[in-house]
């Protein structure tokens, strides 16, 4: 809302320093956004929330200024004398929709003669973004401008049957409005008819036929109430929001019409030589009640934690309008203005009595703690999971939570289906992620086009799946995402690849550094967006995790990737219950540990995890660890075969292992892979 | 016997001629003065093999070479430490640069709503995990925005259906805690919001907010300033002034604008805070009667209050970020300054 200091001193005495207006509207809760100069005039630009409609106009600002100060409003002069001892045009007003419009207020005036308005009113209707028309539609929207109440004129030539009839729409009805477009009305609208049909959306817009237009020499001032969901219904349905509508929608005041309709009647008469017609018709079906509220000092001093004197309280509410009338000590019932839409409760005249105060004036202090913080349930987990992978080498990635429609078509959602938003913003945001993958996809692409080789991140957030049942569920997963060189190169470390092992490296670090339950890795996965060749599924107590492995050839093709990316994503909701097991201490062995390094030459079917699982079922009790050494495939080696090297770990907790024991394990375990799995031992060449 | 003596000792001085490290000194030690293998203590363990008038003289002789030599290689250890520290720059290059360990880097929303929630956990809140996917009833109605409410066009919201929709604030905290806990009540909820804005340099669909609730009896709004002055200078530094001024939310009321001393120019103005001097940070208020009431607080025993604010913002300022777009596009090169 734009102020001009020049125009609202009309109503209101500024202070000598206008200026100084700045600070004290905006502690008031009119935040005064900028000052600007239009014609050498300073300019206000003001922020009005949405439950102080009162304050959209000039005369409401006004009465905030004066209250700041301590100074009387002058509303502007309306016409006297507008009930006449006969009418000359007579004009009927009906309501038959009461509850969406309780108030409708109408005046006939004739010998008006349309031109344009004078300069002072274009200038001052320019400088507030409206645009000058004629001089009877400038002074509608002058009035609005003042004393915030929309008006609207009708060419009464144009009505037919002279009378006005408010009513709901009927079913498939229609009408051309002012600005030329025919809209379709359904039955929830409320509509201005004449003897025929609508002349007007309420409280939206005005109808094309019955636009005043310069041979226009009688016509019909309205001014109404009308029901505030009901506009906002219609200006929404309709897509059409004016001047009027976004003042209706939040509330006007019932009995600012027939002071609007005397501004408006002044001004005609006096720039449009207009002559009042026929008697000001206020049609009021209904009672319409003020606002009364009971207000007491006890509460209002409790919900603010200050004091407050009577005389105070009774001030502040008098200077704003209300009326507060005593009943008994320190309580008080409260008339209300009735532009005062956002009244309610004694909590909204609390805000009042706030606000005069002073919030700067309320002084601080600190509810008494009453219980020990608590943390999230996730923090734990989340924590520590962010701190390994950054320890190991991971950044952390947030992506938007919404996927596109290929996306779905890549990565379905397993048995579950994706959670369409029914108003998207694009097609490419239409539905909620069902896997972090696709995201850490985008952001590796995202780097990879920007000219970095190695891209190691992870996202830790929420999917979203619709499950059978049709019911919505989001739950807490874990994404990772390896490609390109394994390190800086650097004089200290050689550069190589990053592989699938890596990968899962990551993911053993981070289960083993949370003490998980024993998970393992089982080969294949139950999606289709790994490479076949390389994917795995992840473990944890021997339930599934979670996948991991390359990502597969045809969608690297599709996102047009030109070296391997390797991903993992885990449920990590589902694995909590396997973290952190309790902590036992067990003794430090007080005997040395001996190792035996085995290299066998091992037909290629033979997998390191049956290996291992054979092995340990030799229950050596005394074998405290076995480990792949190396892996060699080529020269010296026949091509169906694995070179192995292993190495053995062998402790006992009693005594010394002596060179025969030892050498007995080994030859057990050697016995065992060459009856198995049909290993020999590598000769030495 | 003193011939024998001496012939130890200039072999002594001999070797210990040629110290020029540490390493070496210890040899030198281990090789002279080491207790079992030690050219003295091999020597003295000759003692019983001599003629018995012969042992006196022999034996105070070999300790008097001894208290000797350990004088000398008392010497020599100062000489061995200085001389190391000498030759250091001239063996090694440790110019060069170290092991590269990779580093990951944190996300500046994360770390923020991480250390929001700290603050809040040790002033005595319960952390509320919420769903994102929300009913219209939490996010809404019970926050007394009633259908065809205007404050719902400042929150245009995306729905999946008639009645479910992403949640558009955390504000939903105050009504979930109420419904999960009696007073007194101190709740605080962070995470994902979303709104139908477009993504671009200032907006963005999806960003992340904190709410923060305070039911108890007679909870004033002096506590909502008490609170927020604690935790704000928490959050930015102890030095912040922070002002409230009258605003408008539907679900509090008295309502309030909370802005703190601009953190750039402290208050002087600069282009940051439009030559203010105050950067608009959250808003607040005391929980409105008709929220507490809709979720079964008797509002006539107990008051409360309410905040919101968004991290992003937060983060923005803190950090000085310029596009709010750089906190979902992972790029490395933004994520490794964090």
């Amino acid at each position: 809302m734009k102020i001009s200091l020049e125009w609202i001193s009309e109503f209101v005495e500024l202070p000598p320093d206008p200026l100084t207006l700045k600070d004290g509207l905006t502690m008031l809760g009119l935040v005064v956004e900028s000052v600007s100069e239009v014609h050498g005039n300073p300019v206000l630009e003001l922020e009005i929330t949405s439950n102080r409609p009162d304050c959209m106009n000039y005369l409401g600002v006004a009465r905030e200024i004066a209250a700041l100060t301590g100074v009387v409003v002058r509303p502007p002069e309306g016409a006297k004398r507008m009930r006449l001892r006969k009418d000359r045009i007579p004009c009927s007003i009906e309501i038959r929709d009461p509850d969406l419009c309780p108030r409708y207020v109408g005046l006939v005036m004739d010998a008006v003669t349309v031109g344009p308005s004078p300069d002072w009113m274009q200038r001052r209707l320019e400088a507030s973004g409206i645009r000058p028309v004629n001089v009877v539609v400038d002074i509608t929207n002058y009035v609005l401008l003042e004393i915030g109440h929309p008006l609207h004129a009708f060419d009464f030539a144009r009505l037919a049957g002279g009378k006005i009839v408010v009513a709901r729409a009927l079913h498939g009805q229609s009408m051309r409005t002012l600005d030329g477009v025919e809209r379709s009305l359904d039955e929830e609208m409320l509509l201005i008819n004449d003897g025929q049909g609508p002349v007007a959306i309420a409280g939206v817009m005005g109808g094309l036929d019955s636009e005043i237009s310069l041979s226009s020499t009688t016509i019909l001032l309205e001014a109404a109430y009308f029901q505030p969901g009901s506009v906002r219904r219609t200006s929404k349905k309709l897509g059409l929001s004016t001047e009027a509508s976004c003042r209706f929608e939040r509330g006007t005041d019932w009995n600012a019409p027939a002071v609007a309709i005397a501004r408006a009647a002044k001004l005609l008469q006096e720039l449009a030589s207009a002559r009042i017609a026929g008697s000001l018709q206020d049609c009021r079906p209904g009672r319409l009640e003020p606002v009364r509220i009971h207000l007491a000092r006890a509460r209002a001093e409790g919900l603010l934690g200050v004091r407050l004197e009577d005389a105070f309280i009774e001030s502040t509410l008098q200077k704003l309008e209300f009326k507060p009338v005593r009943r008994g000590k320190g309580r008080w019932e409260v008339t209300c203005p009735t532009y005062r839409v956002d009244m309610e409760l004694e909590a909204d005249l609390i805000e009042e009595l706030a606000r005069f105060h002073g919030y700067q004036n309320i002084p601080t202090s600190t509810a008494a703690r009453t219980a020990d913080g608590q943390p999230s349930p996730a923090k734990r987990y989340e924590l520590s999971c962010r701190q390994i992978l950054r320890g190991l080498g991971y950044s952390e990635a947030v992506n938007l939570s919404f996927a596109d429609h290929r996306e779905r078509e890549q990565f379905p959602a397993g048995c579950a289906t994706y959670i369409a938003i029914r108003n998207p913003l694009t097609e490419e945001t239409g539905c909620l992620r069902s896997w972090l993958v696709p995201g850490l996809l985008r952001s590796a692409r995202h780097n990879l086009n920007h000219g970095l080789d190695a891209v190691r991140i992870f996202e830790l957030g929420r999917v979203y799946r619709r499950g059978t049942d049709g019911g919505t569920r989001e739950s807490r997963a874990l994404g990772v995402l390896g490609t390109g060189e394994t390190a800086t190169r650097n004089w200290h470390r050689s550069g190589g690849s990053y592989d699938l092992f890596h990968l899962k490296g990551v993911i053993e670090s981070l289960l083993a550094s949370m003490r998980s339950e024993p998970f393992a890795f089982a080969p294949g996965a139950d999606v289709p967006w790994l490479d076949p060749a390389l994917a795995a599924t992840v473990l944890v107590g021997g339930k599934r995790a979670g996948v991991l492995g390359g990502l597969h050839p045809n969608i690297e093709e599709s996102l047009k990737l030109k070296q391997r990316i390797f991903v993992a994503e885990i449920d990590f909701e589902g694995i909590w219950e396997s973290l952190f097991g309790p902590i036992r201490f067990a003794a430090i062995p007080r005997f040395p540990t001996v190792e035996r390094d085995l290299s066998l030459v091992l037909p290629r079917a033979a997998t390191w995890g049956s290996i291992r699982a054979g092995i340990e079922s030799l229950q050596i009790s005394e074998l405290a660890g076995t480990e792949l050494m190396d892996v060699y495939q080529g020269e010296n080696i026949p091509p169906d075969k694995t070179s192995m090297m292993m190495r053995f770990i062998f402790l006992d907790r009693e005594k010394t292992l002596t060179v025969d024991r030892v050498q007995g394990f080994v030859d057990n375990i050697q016995h065992f892979l060459r009856s198995t799995f049909g290993a020999e031992l590598r000769k030495q060449s | 016997m003193s011939e024998g003596r001496d012939r130890l000792l200039m072999q002594f001085e001999g070797e210990a001629g040629t110290i020029s490290n540490l390493d070496q000194w210890k040899a030198l030690r281990d090789r002279w003065v080491a207790r079992e293998s030690g050219i003295l203590s091999r020597e003295l363990r000759r003692l019983p093999e001599l003629p018995k008038a012969e042992r006196p003289v022999f034996g105070q002789a070999m300790n008097a070479l001894k208290r000797l030599v350990e004088e000398r290689l008392d010497q020599l250890h100062e000489k061995a430490r200085a001389a190391r520290s000498d030759a250091g720059s001239g063996t090694v290059d440790v110019t060069r640069p170290g092991h590269p360990y990779a580093r990951g880097s944190a996300h500046p929303i994360i770390s923020l709503q991480q250390e929001i929630e700290d603050i809040f956990v040790s002033m005595g809140f319960r952390v509320f995990d919420l769903p994102e996917i929300e009913q219209d009833y939490y996010n809404f109605e019970a926050l007394n925005m009633p259908r065809n409410h205007p404050a719902r066009d400042a929150q245009d919201t995306f729905y999946l259906d008639e009645s479910t929709l992403l949640r558009t604030h955390c504000s939903a905290v105050q009504v979930h805690a109420m419904e999960a806990m009696k007073p007194p009540i101190r709740a605080v909820s962070t995470g994902k919001v979303y709104r139908r804005d477009p993504f671009d340099a200032t907006h963005s669909p999806m960003f992340y907010q904190v709410d923060v609730l305070v039911v108890d009896r007679g909870i004033t709004m002096g506590d909502l300033k008490g609170t927020l002055e604690v935790f704000l200078r928490r959050l930015f530094h102890a030095g912040i002034r922070m002002r409230l001024r009258p605003g408008y939310f539907p679900f509090v009321e008295p309502g309030a604008e909370v802005d703190i001393s601009c953190i750039f120019c402290s208050g002087s103005g600069c282009r940051i805070c439009k030559q203010s001097g105050w950067i608009e940070i959250l808003g607040a208020g005391m929980v409105h009667p008709k929220v507490l009431r809709m979720s079964g607080v008797d509002d006539a025993a107990y008051s409360g209050f309410a905040w919101g604010m968004g991290i992003d913002r937060v983060a923005i300022l803190r950090y000085g970020v310029d596009d709010i777009r750089h906190f979902f596009e992972n790029d490395l090169r933004f994520l490794a300054q964090f």
